[in-house]
């Protein structure tokens, strides 16, 4: 019994990275309408991005979390400019084909800068274990819950009250209209990609903090797991692609229990080749951001 | 001097030739109706005032500033609020998410004032009123053109541009949407109406201009053009 609430705790908590991941990941596709390959490699950068955040400032969880949404929203910055700005209008391909060049990019310049290795990150809490009732978890684990909680609820804050959440799902809506309405699409497009690819930072620090490691070729599965997540809401609808996220989480530490930790990633691959044959277009009706 | 001219619009999408020269202009307060059959250009016509449409050659002028080569957004910004074909509303806005849309770029944003024209619009419409929390796409055609104007009108426009608002309504609701236009220039508002219900726009305008595969065949006061013999023909089905 305890053993499975521990599998149970254990599979939240790594969802709900998953499900940050996924957050960003449904942003960027609803602003855009294209999908992208960068992700994962955007995650990683967060993660080396807090590690050096780390070194210099301390092991403070909050100003790593700061410093990799910055970094991280400046790559969107690069990556929206390079990949999308002059093909929202092109056929779809040539941004998605653009994404995987900047991920390869991204990918190969991280091994030479920082080396083809695995690092050890920073361990940021004592190893302190917490009880609530049966369940049993540690500093860690509810520290990277409440952060995503936070970051998800202040997402949807930000979406349906702010008139820049507001413009941003006009434009992801209806790009036409949107311009008619005298907003500049190309600056919300840019602010999405911002956000999104600084939610992915934020999600590369906190799966490096929790497996305590990170290297610079860490994005490959990490991207995918975004796009399986996010799959179940038609790439676009952020609470079902959070939704995927957890239940992602999940699937992958159950399977570990009843297999090896080895086969972590082919049961989040199976989940997204399982929702590719049978909900191709998700449980999301429309296309554009939603809450 | 006229608010809008448009001189020599030359528009081709690719080989096909949309607009082959035409000119125009509408002066302030005046209500002016293009009209013509389907394909004449009169919707590309309006997307090149508008911006979202790439010109071959031509010049558009509004307030007397070149606005040719100028963003979509910045030629809304200067007062033009164009209400496309088809209505275009935001499916998963609510009503009031899609009217507020209308104020966020208006460079005189102001929140009062913004409410202000919230309330104008409500009035205008008490049926939106009774529907701000539902979401755009689930309207009914008829309340989505309402919602369409009155997300125009919060922009606080100086030139209203409406492309085929009659389109798909009942009866009894375009006669309602022709009273409204004018009533909205009686507010101030100068309009340029593009119109498949030919008798009504002309009624309703001051002059009128008939688009013709691309070009102006025909342009004169509104009576005028409701009384000749070709317009009669070929648009009012005389
Ligand atoms: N995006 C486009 N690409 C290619 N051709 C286009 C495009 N938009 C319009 N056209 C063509 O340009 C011509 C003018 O079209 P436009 O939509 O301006 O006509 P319209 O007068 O508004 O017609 P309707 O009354 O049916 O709305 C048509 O022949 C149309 O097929
Ligand atoms: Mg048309």
């Amino acid at each position: 019994m305890d053993y499975a609430i521990s599998i149970l705790v254990n599979g939240i908590v790594q969802g709900s990275i998953y499900a940050l991941m996924a957050l960003g990941y449904s942003v960027i596709v609803g602003i855009t309408g294209l999908v992208t390959f960068t992700h994962g490699e955007v995650m990683m950068m967060g993660a080396f991005a807090s590690f050096y955040v780390f070194e210099l400032f301390g092991s403070n969880i909050l100003i790593g979390a700061i410093g990799s949404f910055i970094v991280c929203g400046i790559l969107g910055i690069i990556i929206y400019k390079v990949c999308y700005e002059r093909f929202l209008d092109a056929p779809r391909h040539i941004a998605l084909i653009c994404t995987i060049g900047a991920s390869m990019i991204i990918k190969n310049m991280a091994q030479i800068v920082f080396g083809p290795n695995q690092k050890p990150m920073f361990g940021i809490f004592e190893n302190q274990l917490i009880k609530i009732g049966p369940v049993q978890l540690s500093v860690l684990q509810l520290v990277i819950l409440a952060i995503v909680v936070i970051l998800a609820l202040g997402l949807s804050l930000f979406f349906s009250k702010s008139k820049y959440g507001i413009s941003m799902r006009a434009v992801s809506q209806d790009k036409t209209a949107a311009s008619l309405m005298g907003l500049n699409v190309n600056a919300n497009a840019l602010l999405g990609n911002v956000i999104g690819c600084g939610l992915a930072g934020i999600a590369g620090m906190l799966i490096s903090v929790y497996y305590q490691a990170f290297q610079a070729t860490m994005g490959g599965p990490l991207g995918m797991k975004a796009f399986s997540a996010s799959v179940l809401g038609g790439l676009t609808d952020s609470r079902f692609a959070a939704l995927g996220g957890l239940f992602l989480g999940l699937i992958e530490n159950f399977g570990i229990a009843v297999s090896s930790a080895s086969f972590r990633d082919i049961f989040a691959f199976i989940f997204l080749i399982l929702i590719l044959i049978f909900k191709p277009q998700g449980f999301s009706k429309k296309g554009g951001i939603k809450l | 001097m006229s608010l809008l001219t448009v001189e020599n619009l030359v528009v081709d999408y690719g080989h096909i030739h949309a607009l082959l020269g035409i000119n125009f202009h509408v002066d302030e307060g005046e209500i002016i109706t293009l009209i013509g059959s389907n394909g004449a250009g009169k919707t590309t016509a309006l997307m090149s005032i508008s911006g979202m449409v790439k010109k071959t050659e031509g010049k558009i002028t509004f307030l007397g500033q070149d606005i040719t080569v100028m963003k979509p957004h910045n030629i809304a910004r200067m007062g033009i609020s164009h209400v496309p074909e088809g209505r275009k509303i935001f499916p998963e806005l609510t009503v009031d998410e899609n009217l507020k849309v209308g104020t966020i770029a208006n460079p005189r944003y102001e929140k009062q004032r913004s409410l202000e024209a919230r309330d104008r619009v409500y009035t205008l419409f008490p049926r939106l009123k009774e529907r701000l929390n539902q979401g755009g796409g689930t309207l009914s055609g008829g309340e989505q053109q309402m919602l369409a104007i009155g997300r125009g009108l919060m922009m606080e426009p100086k030139l209203l541009i409406l492309d085929e608002p009659s389109l798909g309504l009942a009866p009894n609701i375009v006669e309602n949407i022709f009273e409204l236009i004018t009533r909205i220039r009686k507010d101030g508002i100068t309009i340029l109406l593009v119109e498949q219900n030919a008798s009504m726009a002309l009624s309703v305008a001051d002059r009128g201009y008939v688009l013709e595969t691309g070009k102006i065949s025909l342009e004169g006061s509104g009576e005028s053009l409701l009384v000749n013999e070709e317009v009669r023909r070929a648009y009012l089905g005389a």
